[in-house]
């Protein structure tokens, strides 16, 4: 017997307390790895596009206001000698889904031109580009979208739109872009939509926003301020922001997660540290004999500190693994797509979470003992021995 | 087996109450022989349990003299006491104090975790300590798996397991029946008779008291009376 093994024994004492407020440390715990593992890939994600030096222009208003066709040309003419600007590539919101299904796909519909261009980083070979620019219906989707409904190259692929009327548009998918960072997005060419809008008498032109591609940093940021004053005081005013800004401000309308993480780390150790304190000190008070016999036994001051710190110190690390495990098990065996959450990236387990949660653990199991411990190291035997001889 | 003697020369201690000072031990002179076995009576606030925390090194008086066996417990700091403790005495409590969690040789052993000593050796003195109180068939029992007077057989073997020099017990049969009370009594004779053990006990009950050789009277923390017990073959014992 050692006196790690009475330690462990000693949190069987009384099961259901231990139980609960090992519960109690591992919900917030599994929450917190969980929201900073999502930070993580939405940050991983952010450090990709940052590289990509795309600027996203949308209406000023709103990314729902379509901004007119004539804007890509007016852009495409603040760089006629294309020594700051690669390319600018229209886009606009299909939001379509496959038919008896649910889930809305980011699907876009893109000019056929740029895109292979501004998205150089999609890596389409020059087969797959001439593809691309001869088949209208061509589609070229994420690896999540792919493997979700099992389509492969060369599959014929039908979307339905959200909105009434709710066309049907059929797709030639020529290409899956596994490394996407968004792993819902289907791109398609955008006259091959307003052909269908043409058919039905219906004005489909406008777009949702128009990706400038640029060539270095310098370029972006002179871009944007010089596109957003160029429409100025017109009636479709621009936002301009590079991809990046504009993911995280589209990520943030759902929900600012760094902030929620760190809000919620906080609230964590408080409420944590109130709980455990609690249950240390209730769990003090009911072996104030029994500690008073350790030390009658011999047990020093010090030994009796450390074993009602410790106690708690394991009481805590154990509630925090409990919470953690599973989260780590979940974000390492589970593919990536099927973690996806709305708009976010999918959620890349962060051992520096894993690490922060363990330390915090740490902190809480220590704070809640200390006072107990202290009460313990303080305790004067015969008081205590007095209360029962 | 050893056993130690123990002097105690006007001792005085007090305890306070707020604004009230409390006399316990009132310049209190006395010695133990070794081996010896001796009961301590006396009315509650008599001072018989500051007493036997003092002989136990669990407190300090005000001044005065404590010496047990070669040590002057009086010039001990608190953490020479403790390892003091852990090596020279061993305490029975009237409630037994257990730890629930731990099975019988598991409390028996907790002592013996202060010293440095190879697991083997530990599982023999814990085998030989129950066997010595009758309850090696019993080693694997929790506390709530055995009886009052089979718990305070436990705490006995707890105490008597580092092999101390005395055995100090506060009411050790105050928890139990009339026949388990006789049971204990009885070991405890046998570990004065048969190991040496110098054994201090404090109790109210006078059948209690009678096992001892000698029966020390508190009142109001001075020594009231000090009778030898004719039943009981006398040990070389004398007050001052």
């Amino acid at each position: 017997m050692t006196l790690s093994y009475v330690l462990l024994q000693n949190l069987r004492r009384n099961r259901l307390r231990t139980g609960l407020t090992a519960v109690a440390f591992a919900l917030p715990m599994a929450v917190f790895v969980l929201a900073l593992s999502l930070v993580v890939g939405f940050v991983k994600t952010s450090a990709a596009l940052e590289q990509e030096l795309r600027l996203g222009v949308h209406h000023r208003v709103s990314l729902t206001n379509f901004l007119p066709d004539g804007h890509r040309r007016k852009i495409e003419e603040l760089d006629p000698q294309r020594t700051r600007l690669r390319a600018v590539c229209g886009m606009r919101w299909f939001g379509g889904r496959v038919p008896g299904t649910q889930q809305t796909l980011q699907s876009l519909a893109a000019d056929a031109d740029t895109l292979p261009i501004v998205y150089s980083d999609i890596g389409l070979t020059e087969a797959e580009i001439t593809e691309w620019q001869r088949e209208r219906r061509a589609a070229i989707v994420a690896g999540g979208v792919a493997r979700q409904y099992g389509w492969k190259v060369g599959d014929r692929v039908v979307l339905e739109s959200t909105i009434p009327p709710y066309r049907q548009l059929e797709f030639r998918l020529i290409r899956i872009w596994d490394e996407s960072p968004f792993p819902m997005t289907f791109y398609f060419r955008r006259d091959y939509l307003l052909d269908a809008f043409e058919r039905e008498g219906q004005v489909g032109t406008g777009c949702s926003i128009f990706w400038v591609k640029c060539v270095d940093a310098a370029a972006l940021r002179s871009l944007q301020q010089e596109i957003d004053a160029l429409f100025a005081n017109t009636p479709d005013e621009t936002r301009s922001e590079d991809e990046n800004a504009f993911v995280a401000g589209f990520v943030q309308a759902v929900g600012d997660l760094p902030s929620l993480a760190q809000a919620m780390a906080t609230v964590v150790v408080i409420i944590v540290a109130l709980v455990a304190g609690n249950t240390m000190m209730m769990s003090f008070r009911e072996r104030i004999r029994e500690l008073a016999v350790f030390k009658a036994l011999g047990f020093s001051a010090r030994r009796v500190f450390l074993i009602v710190l410790s106690e708690s110190v394991l009481l805590a690390l154990l509630g925090s693994a409990l919470g953690i495990l599973p989260i780590v098990a979940g974000l390492t065996l589970i593919p990536p797509d099927h973690l996806r959450w709305g708009a976010f990236s999918p959620p890349e387990l962060s051992w520096l979470a894993v690490l922060g949660s363990l330390s915090i653990g740490l902190i809480v199991g220590i704070a809640a003992g200390f006072w107990p411990a202290w009460q313990a190291l303080r305790l004067r035997t015969t008081d205590a021995l007095r209360r029962v001889a | 087996m050893s056993a130690a003697d123990i002097e105690l020369v006007d001792l005085h201690k007090h305890y306070r109450k707020g604004r009230i000072d409390i006399p316990a031990l009132d310049g209190l002179s006395l010695t133990i022989d070794a081996g010896s076995f001796v009961a301590i009576m006396g009315p509650s606030g008599s001072g018989k349990s500051t007493l036997l925390h003092l002989i136990g090194g669990l407190d300090s008086a005000d001044s005065g003299i404590i010496r047990v066996g070669e040590y002057r417990l009086d010039r001990m700091s608190e953490r020479q006491l403790t390892a003091w403790r852990s090596r020279h005495v061993g305490f029975i409590f009237q409630m037994y104090h257990l730890v629930p969690v731990l099975t019988a040789a598991q409390n028996v052993e907790l002592p013996l975790l202060l010293f440095r000593m190879p697991a083997r050796e530990r599982r023999k003195r814990v085998a030989t300590a129950l066997e010595v109180v009758g309850l090696a068939d019993r080693m694997d029992h929790r506390p709530n798996q055995l009886s009052g007077g089979q718990e305070q057989r436990v705490a006995i073997a707890r105490a008597i397991v580092t092999d101390p020099d005395v055995i100090l017990a506060d009411e050790p049969t105050g928890d139990l029946d009339a026949r388990t009370s006789q049971e204990i009594l009885q070991l405890l004779s046998l570990l004065n008779a048969e190991f040496g053990k110098t054994i201090v006990m404090v109790t109210h009950d006078p059948r209690a008291a009678a096992f001892g050789q000698r029966i020390l009277h508190l009142d109001k923390g001075v020594l009231d009376r000090d009778e030898r017990n004719p039943a009981r073959p006398a040990a070389a014992a004398h007050a001052h």
